[in-house]
């Protein structure tokens, strides 16, 4: 089977009027067998970005390392927080970096990127497992769930959501895609980003 | 086939590994420890490829021995199972990977929290209540799903356990005869008897 | 105008011409095969036959059409991902199935019926190749009828499984996939036998078949005993496919229950599961995360001395 299936999960990001949201699944599995039902996939990079990574679980870890290091670093270098477009292009070199050998993840991102001013605009991007960007306008989508994911979020989304619409949207995508899919599930966290605060909830899917 | 078994329960964690060691049809011994003292408070049952797993058990003894020297300190359970973790992933993209499945369980002392972690030949490692590997879990985790008490004492823990034992046995084709059992809490690691 | 009456006629010697000539011949579209003769019913043939393609060899040419791991675009589908049981107690046999069916990771649907019902006192799981069992425990279901009307008596579960096994095993090699309990109430009490596609055929107090069978068995061998109430077994029997269904990701969805008693089964209820997960049927959910909530291994730090 797939090494992209081995432990299964998914992410979605979207995006609304001055808000985002990003949100995966919370299974971790041995192909069929389910081992967790608590395994974080999305993890914050600073205050305004954060990132979601679908696909090998051990990767997501080291990936998830990797790019704390890597923003620890900048950030001390560059005496100011990384903005997303930055960072997603420090997720595409970073996964090219492995161009013979890959990470088996495909990042989203999910982010408030700052205007020259002094606003923030809503960010999203995904990657595949080398580093191609996508810088998607209205959602983008990841995992093994992700054909699912885009059938629903293409009939659900509309632009300029408010953060609770987007709230209601996201989730509806993420628990409706996920219940056609296998090998994601167990639960559904949602990251719903402001220009100042981030409201995270769990929400109770189907654990079967 | 090699079966381990790990639960938390009230201030301890139980990790459970069988004692056979078998070369194809034979089973060479039946009462090898497949569980390694890390230290005073951290146990770890492994399980896998026949060299790999004494070879990696015994580096991670000895270094986590070696940060105990150094810092006069031992290093806490989920420190350590980042540490192990992190050797694993290493491994997986060098010329011969490890191919090793490990329990961890560990007794934080400056918390007062038992840990288990769930770590595979891949890297993957989650903290969970109670875990297993081998084919054995594919009997034992839906009964801890059912019987398993993260508040349950020492006896109860170990009746719980005895449960999945009892189901291997019971349904698994080859199962393992005997099994150690080994507990790690606030007054360290000791061996049971079941 | 003759023309359409030698056509269409029925009898008369045109007809019993046709009807010799069709016999001589190949006679796959026969008269017999319309009307009340159709089908197996007509047993007049003995037992129904089937055509096999003809390539120099069929069960090579039949694995390559049937998904079995190796390629999910394969239009014959076996159905891997399921978990039945069937135990019996003093209080008869409790049936229980999830409805989950997969094609690779897709979920195709979540409310397949995987219990077959025989006739009002025999009922028969589906797993392996759906239409295989639905089909063959549907001619099953025929023959115990006949059997009933030439002895004058009820077919017994050891002989209607012992019917199948025998059946199946005629077509050993071919590519039959089954994997089923025949379960049912008769003189010698409740009875449930295990009959597969390989010819295996095991009479036993509790079984489980399916991907998920080892995690039903996990719950179902720690709770099951002899005098279990009728309640008892229920909860048990939903338990166990609550159990496989949570842990398993072929199975799922909803659970069909059935109760098989003296005069017959009875179907007792379609379960979510998810639902059971955090309510269970009555209030108390099933799910870990629900039956611990608010418990902690960690200890109370000590008291700190004065």
């Amino acid at each position: 089977m797939s090494i992209m299936e081995y432990n299964g999960g998914s992410v979605i990001a979207m995006v609304g009027k001055d808000c985002v949201a990003i949100a995966s699944d919370l299974r971790l599995g041995n192909q069929a067998l389910g081992i967790s039902s608590n395994f974080q996939k999305i993890f914050p990079v600073t205050d305004r970005i954060y990132l979601g990574l679908p696909g090998l679980a051990t990767d997501v870890t080291t990936l998830r390392e990797l790019f704390r290091y890597r923003v620890n670093m900048y950030t001390i270098k560059e005496e100011r927080d990384i903005e997303p477009e930055t960072f997603a292009h420090l997720v595409s070199s970073t996964l090219y970096e492995r161009r013979f050998g890959p990470f088996f993840i495909e990042p989203v991102m999910a982010g408030m990127s700052k205007t020259p001013s002094g606003g923030y605009k809503p960010f999203i991007a995904a990657t595949d497992l080398i580093g191609c960007l996508n810088f998607a306008k209205d959602f983008v989508v990841a995992g093994t769930a992700s054909s699912k994911l885009y059938g629903v979020a293409e009939g659900l989304w509309e632009p300029d959501l408010e953060p609770e619409d987007l709230f209601e949207t996201i989730s509806q995508t993420m628990l409706n895609a996920v219940d056609r899919d296998a090998y994601s599930g167990w639960g559904v966290i949602v990251h719903v980003m402001t220009k100042d605060k981030v409201i995270t909830r769990t929400l109770k899917g189907r654990m079967d | 086939m090699e079966t381990s078994f790990a639960i938390t329960g009230k201030g301890y964690v139980i990790l459970a590994a069988d004692t056979t060691s078998a070369r194809s049809i034979v089973k060479m011994k039946s009462d090898e420890d497949k569980i390694k003292t890390l230290s005073p408070h951290l146990l770890m049952a492994y399980s896998g490829e026949p060299g790999d797993t004494i070879q990696f058990a015994e580096y991670i003894e000895r270094n986590i021995r070696l940060y105990q020297i150094r810092n006069n300190y031992p290093l806490r359970p989920p420190a350590a199972a980042s540490w192990i973790r992190r050797s694993l992933a290493d491994s997986l993209r060098s010329r011969k990977p490890y191919a090793v499945n490990l329990l961890l369980g560990g007794y934080d002392t400056t918390t007062y929290t038992p840990h288990l972690y769930w770590v595979d030949y891949l890297g993957t490692m989650t903290e969970l209540p109670f875990g297993a590997h081998g084919y054995g879990s594919y009997f034992a985790l839906s009964l801890l799903d059912r019987y398993h008490d993260p508040e349950a004492t020492l006896e109860e823990g170990l009746a719980t356990l005895r449960r999945c034992i009892d189901e291997v046995s019971k349904r698994l084709v080859v199962s393992p005869g005997k099994y150690k059992v080994k507990v790690v809490d606030k007054d360290g690691i000791r061996e049971v008897e079941l | 105008m003759n023309s359409f009456a030698d056509r269409f006629a029925i009898t008369g010697p045109i007809a019993e011409l046709r009807k010799a000539q069709a016999n001589v011949e190949d006679d796959e579209f026969s008269d017999a095969a319309w009307g009340s003769e159709a089908g197996f019913g007509s047993l007049a043939k003995g037992i129904p036959t089937f055509t096999v393609p003809n390539v120099p060899d069929p069960s090579s040419f039949l694995r390559l059409h049937t998904d079995d791991h190796a390629d999910p675009n394969c239009r014959i589908k076996i159905q891997h991902g399921t978990t039945t049981l069937a135990f019996r107690f003093q209080g008869g046999v409790i049936v229980a199935v999830d409805s989950r069916a997969t094609a690779g990771s897709y979920v195709a649907s979540g409310t397949v019926k995987k219990v077959i019902e025989i006739n009002p006192y025999l009922l028969g799981t589906m797993a392996g190749g759906a239409a295989d069992c639905q089909f063959w425990e549907t001619y099953l279901g025929m023959h115990c009828r006949l059997h009933e009307l030439r002895n004058r008596e009820r077919i017994s579960v050891s002989a209607a499984s012992k019917y199948l096994s025998n059946l199946v095993y005629s077509y050993k090699g071919m590519g039959l996939s089954m994997g089923t309990m025949i379960c049912g109430w008769d003189k010698t009490g409740p009875a449930v036998f295990y009959v597969d596609s390989d010819g295996t055929r095991l009479k036993g107090d509790l079984f489980s078949v399916g991907s998920g069978s080892t995690f039903a068995y996990g719950v179902l061998d720690q709770g099951y005993r002899w005098d279990l109430s009728d309640e008892e077994a229920q909860e048990l029997g939903r338990r166990s496919i609550y159990a496989a269904g949570h842990r398993d990701a072929f199975s799922g969805n909803t659970c069909n229950l059935y109760h098989v008693k003296e005069d017959g089964w009875r179907f007792i209820g379609n379960y979510d599961l998810s639902q059971m997960h955090y309510e269970g049927p009555s209030g108390t959910g099933y799910g870990y995360d629900i039956r611990v909530e608010g418990r902690s291994s960690a200890d109370a730090p000590p008291a700190t001395a004065a």
